[in-house]
């Protein structure tokens, strides 16, 4: 069985590479933030090639609303070149790590107008056919909770207790049945040692196990 | 004796049905204006030919509306676990035994949809009625109040006659 994974793996890894050259790239979805925070926008990417040391990202950023994307990072020949007159301006660091595929950015003291969509863009040369990723950011005065959330909290914690509630019951019956049986043992203990002096037996003690409540 | 369980077996698979449709269903209530069926989850709006379901507007007192949520799906799962617990005492019952814990759990199924409920009618549109008339998951929950609450009764009326 081993083997055979083995053998599928290796072929497929053959065959796959010469067939999709496509670069694939991965951010987030979507990000929420706060007013005056800092925020990290993760963007890595998979190639079957090795990282090579042209590799290129790039960051571009379209505002709510508005159909013009402005370029406000690019990364290339080893070097970092942030925003420098542009929304971003001093409000953008690359922390990203090339070598690794990570080409992440970070935006700090965010403000009401960075709401829109950021879009990274990887090319690793040979490969250099991929689709861009876009991550979009919403920032707020308050984070709000999401709907679903409290809903489903005041269920759980209702049914949490109910849970415990039957526990507990469980538990004193429990208890009580053991300290019953083990009070019983010991008068019947006593009486034995009583009952053999005398001819008549004691009565035995109700079984506490066949005690139904 | 035997009809009179299956009798009671349906009433009570009759109230789960009704409390999963008042619960699903998003039907509460029902705008004139497009005939637009509403809450307690999304609304349903008829745009360019065809239904859309939106999100319900940020005007809804909040709180009363996770609690209306929370409580019919209580009564979902109690009624539920109702059912459940009642085939197992069935046969799990010592003879001249009530079916108390059914009973119990039929009855905190009463209490959470009615919870839901009167919630539901005193908060929700008040001021609206013009505007809007009560949709059909509304009157079925307060139908799953009635039935759960006869349910209750009978599981804490009925003894066990015979061994089963």
């Amino acid at each position: 069985m081993l083997t055979f994974l083995a053998l599928t793996s290796v072929v497929l890894l053959g065959i796959v590479p010469e067939q999709s050259q496509a670069i694939a790239i991965y951010t987030g979805w979507e990000r929420h933030a706060l007013v005056g925070s800092d925020i990290r926008l993760s963007c890595s990417f998979f190639s079957w090639r090795w990282t090579s040391e042209d590799v290129t990202f790039s960051w571009t950023y379209r505002p709510d609303g508005s159909r013009d994307s402005i370029s406000i990072f690019h990364y290339t020949g080893g070097a970092a070149y942030v925003d420098n007159k542009g929304p971003f301006r001093d409000r953008l660091e690359f922390v990203g790590n090339p070598g690794r595929r990570d080409g992440s950015i970070l935006l700090k003291n965010l403000e009401l107008n960075d709401n829109g969509t950021f879009t990274c863009d990887a090319k690793n040369p040979p490969d250099i056919v991929g689709r861009p990723s876009s991550v979009r950011l919403l920032v707020f005065e308050k984070v709000p909770i999401q709907a679903g959330v409290i809903t489903g909290a005041i269920i759980g914690v209702v049914l949490g207790l109910l849970v415990l509630i039957v526990v507990i019951y469980y538990l004193m019956r429990f208890l009580v049945a053991r300290r019953v049986f083990s009070l019983s043992v010991s008068k019947h203990g006593k009486k034995k040692k009583e009952g053999s002096q005398q001819r008549q037996g004691p009565v035995p003690p109700a079984d506490p196990s066949k005690i139904k409540v | 004796m035997l009809i009179l369980l299956a009798a009671i077996f349906v009433l009570h698979i009759a109230c789960i049905i009704i409390l999963l449709t008042a619960t699903i269903d998003n039907a509460w209530w029902v705008i004139t204006a497009g005939n637009a069926p509403t809450d307690i989850w999304a609304r349903w709006i008829f745009v360019n030919n065809s239904w859309h379901s939106v999100d319900l507007p940020s005007q809804y007192p909040e709180s009363y509306l996770q609690a209306v949520q929370a409580s019919s799906v209580l009564a979902c799962i109690f009624s539920i676990i109702g059912i459940f617990v009642f085939v197992a005492q069935l046969f799990t019952l010592p003879k001249g035994q009530r079916f108390l814990v059914s009973g119990v759990f039929q009855f905190l199924a009463c209490l959470c949809i009615m919870i839901a409920a009167s919630i539901y009618t005193d908060r929700f549109h008040t001021d609206e009625q013009n505007l809007g008339s009560y949709g059909h998951c509304f009157i079925l929950a307060w139908i799953a109040f009635a039935l759960t609450f006869i349910s209750s009764i009978i599981y804490f009326v009925l003894r066990k006659k015979t061994a089963e």
